[in-house]
C-alpha cells in the first residue's frame, strides 16, 4: 500500500521546512528507520527516516524547496499494509480513518494544515487583546523577538487601523451583516507573499523618507523627441527609462544607496552595478522584476526591456529568477495618482525611489531678465532609505543630483 | 580541588579498584546500557518520522544512568531530573509502558496528561518527572524524610542535572536534606550543557561537589563515563543514607552526545571539537573493551544483544503504535471521585463537537446526565 508521508512537526512547534538534500532517489528501497531526507526546519537540521520498509515511489519537493508541516514528502510503497497501522487502508487518510474505525493506528499523525492567516506569531496576550479588538494578527507587524506580535503592537495597530491603512478591510468588519453582507478573500499566495516582504521589510530597515519636486518641463519635451525616435522602432518609450539612467547616475555618486545589507556576514554590500526592481501592478499584485546594468544600457533598450517586462507581467509570466538581485528598487504610482508617498524598501534593498505624477503648475523661471511665471510642468520624488545603512544627508544628496539629472536632462548623455 | 573518581580509564583499562560483582551482573551492566542506547536510538527515529512527538536524547549518559540506578535497592525510590527513563526501565518500568507514554496512546499511565518522554512508575517507586527544574529536589527530600519517619529502610535517590545545581530546589533540598539526614543521595549529572549554558558558565564553585560542603553534604565527583565508578561510589552513598549516615552529592561528569531534545539543535552553541572528544571517551566501548579484556563477554556479544534489544523493542513499538489513542473521557476524570454534572455537560458539548467533525471514537459517547 501507499504511504503519504508528510513532514511532522520535529520541533515542538515548527511550522516548515527546507529540504537539505535527499538521501535517497525515487525508485530506491529503503528500510524502516532509514534516513531518507534531510530538513531543515527554524530550530535544527534534522534527517527523517521512513516509517516503514517498502520502496521510495516518489520525492514531492526538491532540494531547497520549503515544505509546510503536513505537507508531502514523499510516497512509500510498502509491501503489505504495516504492522503498525493494520487497519487503515488508504494512507492519504490514515488519521482520519484510525479515528473513524476505531483501530487507532495513526500512521503519520499530522495535524490539519493550518489556516494560512493563523500563523503569526504572538504573545499570548496580544492574541487576546487582538481577539478583542477585532484585529487580524497577520496584518500586525511584529516589533518582538523575531518578529513576534507584542501586546503594544496590536494596541498600535488598532491606532492606526483607525486611521485608515487598511481601509478596504476595516470598512467591511464594521459593516454589520445584513447590510449587504461581506466577502472573504483568503489571504494567500501572491498577497501573502508581499505581506511577508513588507513585513520583513518593515521589521528590519529603519525607513526615513525624503521627498522632492522635480521641474521636468525639459524631460517633457526630450520624452516627446525620443517617443518619436522609438515609435519608429517599434518601442514605446515612457519616463521610466529616463528616470532609471538618472537614478543609475544618481548612484554612482552614491554608492552607499545601492546594494544590500548581508546580515548573516554582517557586512553592507555596495554594488559596483546598478540592477533596478521595478515595481510592477499586476493582476495578481505587487511584483517587483529586476532590471540588471542599468548603468550600461541606454534610453531605448531599457524602454525595450520595460515593454517586455509590462508584457510578461501582463500574462503573469515572470520567471522567479527576474524578481531576484535588485541593488535599488523603483515605485511608480504616477500614472495613477498621488502626490508623494513612503515607499517601502524593497528588502534587502538600502533604498527606493517613488515616482509621481507630472502636473503643470505656474513657476517661477529665473532668467537674465529677472524672475517670470511660467507654465512648467513638476514631478515628485519621494526616495526611502534604510537609516541602519545611510544617513539623512545620503538620503537628501542623492535626491538633488537626481534632480539636477532630471532637471537638465542633456547631463544624461555625460 | 576534587578528586574525580575512576575505575576505567577511556581505553578500557583498569585504573582503580574494581568492585567486587559477579560476572553475571558485571555483564548485566553491559546489558542495561546497550538497551538504554538502543531505546534512545529508536526514540528518535520515531520522532524525526513523526510517530511520536519529543525526545529528549540519552546517548553518552548510558554509565551515569545505568551505573547509578543498579546501586539502587527495589525499595528504593528514583527522582529524575530529565533522563533517567530508560534506567527506570532496568528498575522495572515495563517497557510497553514507556512506549506508551511516548505514544501518548490508551495504555499510558500518564494519561496523556504528560508530555511524552516524562515517565512514570508506581511499581518500581519512579515518581512522575517534572519538566520544571529542579522541584523534584524538594520532593525527593521530603519524600525520604517521610520514609525514615515512617521507619521504613528506603533510600532515595534524587537526580538532577547540572543546570538544576542553580535551581532554588537545589539550595532548598540540599539544605534540608543536610539538616534532616534525610536518608537520600543527590546524583547530579553534570553532562556539559544545560540546554546551551555551558556546564563551565553553570558556577563559580571550583566543582559541583563543592557546593555540598556549604549543606554539610559530603561530594564526590566520579567519571560519569565509567560505569563501575559510578556504580561502586552510589553503592558506598546508598549504603551510608540507608545506614542513618545521611545525605551525599554525587557528581557524574559526562556529556550529553545530542541535543538537549528533539528541538535542539546542539551545533549552534558548542565546537565539535568538543563532541568529538567526547566520543572517545564512550561509556559503552570502554565498558565492552574491560568485559572482553576480562572474558566475561564474547566478541560479538555486544551486537548480538543490541539487535535482540531492537527487536524485542520494534515488537513493543508496533504495538503501542497500532493501539488506541487515550480516550477523551480521561480528561474530566480523576479530579472528583465522580464526574459531576457541570463537567458531563461540558464533555457531552466537546463530544457533540467531536462527532460533528467525524472525529469520536468509540468508548467516548457522551456521559448520561
Amino acid at each position: 500500500m501507499a504511504i503519504e508521508f508528510k513532514l511532522p512537526d520535529v520541533g515542538e512547534g515548527v511550522a516548515e521546512g527546507e529540504v537539505v538534500q535527499w538521501l535517497v532517489g525515487a525508485g530506491d528501497a529503503v528500510e524502516e528507520h532509514q534516513s531518507v531526507v534531510e530538513v531543515m526546519t527554524d530550530k535544527a537540521t534534522v534527517e527523517i527516516p521512513s516509517p516503514a520498509t517498502g520502496v521510495i515511489t516518489a520525492l514531492h519537493a526538491e532540494a531547497g524547496d520549503v515544505v509546510e508541516v503536513g505537507g508531502v514528502l514523499f510516497t512509500l510503497e510498502t509491501a503489505d499494509a504495516p504492522a503498525v497501522a493494520g487497519a487503515a487502508s488508504s494512507t492519504e487518510t490514515a488519521a482520519q480513518a484510525a479515528g473513524g474505525t476505531g483501530s487507532g493506528a495513526v500512521l503519520t499523525p499530522t495535524p490539519p494544515p493550518k489556516p494560512v492567516g493563523a500563523k503569526a506569531l504572538a504573545t499570548p496576550s496580544a492574541r487576546r487583546v487582538a481577539r478583542e479588538l477585532d484585529i487580524e494578527l497577520s496584518e500586525v507587524a511584529g516589533t518582538g523577538r523575531n518578529g513576534v506580535i507584542r501586546r503594544c503592537d496590536v494596541e498600535a495597530a488598532h491606532g492606526a487601523g483607525g486611521a485608515s491603512t487598511v481601509g478596504a478591510h476595516a470598512s467591511t468588519m464594521d459593516v454589520p451583516t445584513g447590510a449587504g453582507g461581506e466577502t472573504r478573500v483568503p489571504f494567500r499566495g501572491v498577497r501573502r507573499k508581499i505581506s511577508e516582504a513588507m513585513v520583513r521589510s518593515r521589521d528590519s530597515a529603519v525607513h526615513f523618507t525624503v521627498v522632492e519636486e522635480v521641474d521636468v518641463t525639459e524631460l517633457v519635451a526630450l520624452r516627446e523627441r525620443a517617443k518619436a525616435v522609438g515609435a519608429e522602432q517599434g518601442v514605446k518609450v515612457t519616463y521610466m527609462p529616463f528616470i532609471m539612467k538618472a537614478v543609475a547616475k544618481a548612484l554612482e555618486r552614491f554608492p552607499q544607496l545601492n546594494g544590500r545589507l548581508d546580515e548573516q556576514a554582517g557586512e553592507i554590500v555596495r554594488c559596483h552595478y546598478v540592477n533596478l526592481g521595478i515595481a510592477t501592478d499586476t493582476d495578481t499584485g505587487l511584483l517587483v522584476p529586476v532590471i540588471e546594468g542599468v548603468e550600461r544600457k541606454g534610453v531605448l533598450a531599457l524602454a525595450g526591456e520595460l515593454a517586455q517586462l509590462a508584457q510578461s507581467a501582463r500574462t503573469g509570466r515572470i520567471s522567479p529568477e527576474r524578481l531576484k538581485g535588485s541593488t535599488f528598487s523603483i515605485t511608480n504610482a504616477g500614472n495613477i495618482g498621488g502626490i508623494h508617498a513612503t515607499p517601502i524598501i524593497n528588502h534587502p534593498d538600502i533604498a527606493i525611489l517613488g515616482v509621481h505624477r507630472i502636473m503643470k503648475r505656474p513657476g517661477v523661471v529665473e532668467g537674465p531678465e529677472g524672475d517670470r511665471i511660467e507654465v512648467r510642468q513638476y514631478m515628485n520624488f519621494s526616495t526611502s532609505v534604510d537609516h541602519r545603512l545611510a544617513d539623512g544627508a545620503d538620503g537628501v544628496r542623492f535626491l538633488v543630483a537626481l534632480k539636477e539629472l532630471l532637471e537638465c536632462p542633456g547631463l544624461l548623455a555625460l | 580541588m576534587v578528586d574525580v573518581q575512576r575505575v576505567l580509564a577511556a581505553d578500557g583499562s583498569v585504573v582503580g579498584a574494581v568492585p567486587d560483582m559477579s560476572d553475571c551482573r558485571l555483564r548485566e551492566l553491559l546489558v542495561h546500557m546497550l538497551r538504554v542506547r538502543c531505546i534512545d536510538e529508536r526514540m528518535l527515529k520515531l520522532q524525526r518520522s513523526g510517530r511520536i512527538g519529543f525526545v529528549g536524547s540519552t546517548l553518552g549518559l548510558e554509565a551515569a544512568m545505568i551505573g547509578s540506578a543498579a546501586a539502587l535497592g527495589p525499595m528504593d525510590w528514583m527522582w529524575s531530573g530529565l533522563r533517567e527513563g530508560a534506567a527506570a526501565v532496568m528498575r522495572g518500568l515495563p517497557l510497553d509502558e514507556y512506549v506508551a507514554q511516548m505514544f501518548c496512546n490508551s495504555n499510558d499511565t500518564a494519561k496523556g496528561r504528560q508530555m511524552c518522554n516524562h515517565f512514570q512508575h508506581a511499581g518500581s517507586h519512579y515518581p512522575s518527572w517534572s519538566s520544571g527544574i529542579g522541584t523534584q529536589l524538594t520532593h525527593g527530600v521530603g519524600a525520604a524524610l517521610a520514609a525514615h519517619r515512617r521507619g521504613l529502610d528506603e533510600v532515595h535517590a534524587i537526580y538532577c542535572g547540572d543546570g538544576a545545581s542553580s535551581s532554588n530546589g537545589f539550595h532548598s533540598g540540599l539544605n534540608f536534606a543536610g539538616v534532616w539526614k534525610a536518608p537520600c543521595v543527590f546524583v547530579l549529572v553534570d553532562n556539559g550543557w544545560a540546554i546551551s549554558v555551558s556546564s563551565r558558565a553553570q558556577t563559580a564553585a571550583e566543582s559541583y561537589a563543592a557546593k555540598g560542603r556549604a549543606y554539610g553534604v559530603p561530594g564526590v565527583e566520579v567519571d560519569g563515563n565509567d560505569v563501575l565508578a559510578v556504580h561502586g561510589v552510589t553503592a558506598e552513598a546508598v549504603e551510608t543514607a540507608r545506614g542513618g549516615g545521611g545525605p551525599s552529592l554525587i557528581v557524574l561528569k559526562t556529556y550529553r552526545m545530542l541535543g538537549h531534545s528533539s528541538s535542539d539543535d546542539p551545533t549552534r552553541y558548542r565546537d565539535p571539537e568538543e563532541v568529538a572528544a567526547w566520543a572517545e571517551r564512550d561509556p559503552i566501548d570502554r565498558y565492552e573493551t574491560f568485559l572482553l579484556d576480562r572474558g566475561v563477554l564474547e566478541a560479538g556479544g555486544r551486537e548480538r544483544l543490541a539487535a535482540a534489544t531492537l527487536a524485542e523493542l520494534d515488537e513493543v513499538i508496533r504495538t503501542q503504535e497500532a493501539a488506541a489513542p487515550m480516550s477523551t473521557r480521561t480528561l474530566v476524570e480523576d479530579v472528583y471521585a465522580e464526574v459531576p454534572g457541570h463537567l458531563r455537560r461540558q464533555y457531552n458539548d466537546f463530544a457533540r463537537i467531536q462527532e460533528s467533525h467525524g472525529e469520536a471514537r468509540p468508548g467516548e459517547g457522551a456521559f448520561p446526565l
